[in-house]
């Protein structure tokens, strides 16, 4: 190798490393978060190349609890209260599967108007999640009529949570063996009359801020993910029928009731943001049909509740039991070893599972498309976190 | 659907708007009114008569400071104090009765579930506010007391929308 040759590699190095050191600095980091970047305390750093975002890295646990490790000092039943508090605005579903869990495990069944019951918060507490949900989905995109709008429609849902359970939100409603009281006089025709007037307002909804081609454009195309990576992330619920994947655990394994009640899964193909902000817009209006089946086929009287001791001891044992919650699949794994606590709780919830997919949607697109496919994931931080 | 019906439709639906009734409950003025005096538990039957889960209500001729409602709180708030009360009842030989401290309390009502004697009911009494942590202290004297119940709105629908009345 000639000299010359030797020094043209030489150049080249330097040249490669000058390069290499000025798009480093051409590169902006910036913090989204951790005060509230939509709602709840989490974090993300992106690496910005001008107007595109090349690296995305979550920063999560700001609001981890130790709920699990919580679970292991206290009796089936005290273990209630604490739970529902990652969620708040969807309480009976976090605490739904739970419930299934202990059932499971000392082998009890709950009457069939208990289970009528469980079903009917549920489906009223996802509706008040996805409104929740929804409206601040608008205010992302600056769109502040649609965070007007569900926030005052969701006093619909929670008066009749109110008039159910005794509270607007953090029931404690579902335990272990049942609910803890029976409807009110006059609920079914209150629930009837203000879930009809609510499904009229989503027809509303959709020419406001669905078919509105400013959200359209903002929406559409954006942040997609296909099926196959979706399904290879693990990603649940809203964002993995958004994808193309007609998959939800009120059909495919029906718990208590569910198997009786006949409703569609809502899936779309376009695989966007739009589909993702589209698809719980879609569970709500199915939910409404949900619930005047439940009204309708519900027995007219009934115990709600099977009595089991305040100290009930769990056999040795294993169980595991899932649900379908606002943001996906809920699990629990619940281990015990004979004492009235349990020895281990696994708490997987489906928020903690959709927000693994950001980095991989946000890389490749501009800054001004994160809120749209950020909050499109269906998270809520506290319950990621536990 | 094209670019300017999109828009038409929107805006018509936000024109249309302006015509529904507001749905705000002026607060202050207003207030809700709920189902039944407030959560109770039969413990004959072992379920609960629905309504709010406000503050507690202690009958003092039927409480027989057994403990039960404050082990019940245990590992949830450990508001539940049991207190000595100068009174003096044929059933409550120890003369204790809880003492509930609302800086802590969840509101869950699982002591209501726990107590066998009819004795602790909790009622529509919501507004719990204070200047000091040591007002929130409720003692068996001030739970006797039964709240002055003034809710009369409800939700009404109608033609022009939902409403607090």
């Amino acid at each position: 190798m000639s000299s010359l040759d030797e020094k043209i590699e030489e150049a080249k190095k330097l040249s490669m490393h000058i390069v290499k050191e000025s798009e480093e600095e051409k590169l902006m980091t910036l913090s989204v978060g951790p005060q509230h970047p939509g709602t709840g305390h989490f974090r993300f750093i992106i690496k910005l190349d001008g107007d595109y975002i090349v690296n995305v890295d979550l920063d999560l646990g700001y609001v981890h609890r130790g709920e699990e490790k919580m679970c292991e000092y206290r009796n089936y039943f005290t273990n209630i209260p604490h739970l529902e508090r990652p969620v708040i605005h969807d309480s009976a579903n976090i605490t739904y599967s739970y419930s299934l869990a202990v059932e499971d495990l000392i082998g009890i069944t709950v009457p069939r108007r208990g289970q009528f019951l469980r079903a009917l918060t549920s489906e009223l507490d996802r509706i008040n999640y996805t409104l929740y949900w929804l409206a601040i989905y608008g205010i992302f995109l600056g769109h502040s009529t649609m965070f007007m709008w569900p926030a005052a429609d969701r006093e619909l849902v929670l008066d009749l949570l109110e008039r159910l359970t005794g509270h607007r939100i953090t029931h404690a409603f579902n335990i272990p063996g049942g609910v803890r009281n029976d409807m009110p006089n006059n609920f079914k025709e209150k629930c009837l009359s203000q879930i009809n007037y609510l499904e009229k307002r989503l027809k509303e909804y959709e020419h406001i801020f669905y078919n509105n081609p400013l959200f359209r454009q903002r929406t559409e195309g954006v942040g997609v993910l296909s099926k196959e990576d979706a399904i290879k992330l693990g990603v649940t619920g809203s964002v993995l029928r958004a994808s193309g994947v007609p998959y939800d655990i009120r059909k495919v394994e029906p718990y208590d009731i569910y198997n009786e009640i006949d409703f569609n899964v809502q899936y779309m193909k376009t695989c966007d943001s739009f589909a993702r902000a589209y698809i719980p817009f879609l569970d709500v209006r199915e939910s409404c049909h949900i619930i005047r089946e439940l009204l309708d086929k519900m027995p007219e009287s009934g115990d709600v509740r099977e009595k089991l001791l305040s100290n009930i001891k769990g056999p040795p044992g294993e169980s595991f039991k899932r649900v379908e919650s606002g943001r996906g699949a809920l699990s629990y794994h619940l281990v015990s070893d004979g004492t009235s606590r349990p020895y281990r709780v696994k708490i997987s919830t489906g928020s903690f599972r959709n927000i693994i997919a950001l980095p991989f949607l946000l890389v490749g697109s501009k800054l001004g498309d994160m809120p749209a496919i950020y909050w499109s994931l269906n998270y809520w931080p506290i319950e990621a976190d536990r | 659907m094209n670019t300017a019906s999109g828009f038409i439709r929107a805006l018509e639906s936000g024109t249309r708007h302006l015509f529904v009734k507001r749905f705000t409950l002026r607060y202050p003025e207003q207030k809700l009114k709920f189902v039944g005096d407030g959560y109770q538990f039969d413990p004959k039957k072992g379920v609960g008569i629905a309504g709010l889960r406000g503050r507690h209500i202690l009958f003092h001729d039927k409480c027989t400071g057994c403990q039960l409602c404050s082990i019940a709180c245990e590992g949830i708030a450990e508001a539940i104090a049991m207190v000595k009360v100068d009174e003096q009842w044929k059933q409550n030989k120890k003369s204790i009765m809880p003492q509930i401290d609302y800086g802590k309390c969840v509101f869950c009502g699982l002591c209501v579930d726990a107590c066998p004697f009819y004795a602790l009911y909790m009622t529509n009494d919501y507004e719990l506010s204070s200047y000091t942590k040591q007002h929130l202290i409720y003692t068996p004297s001030q739970l006797a007391i039964k709240p002055i119940d003034n809710g009369e709105v409800e939700i009404k629908i109608d033609s022009r929308g939902a409403s607090h009345g």
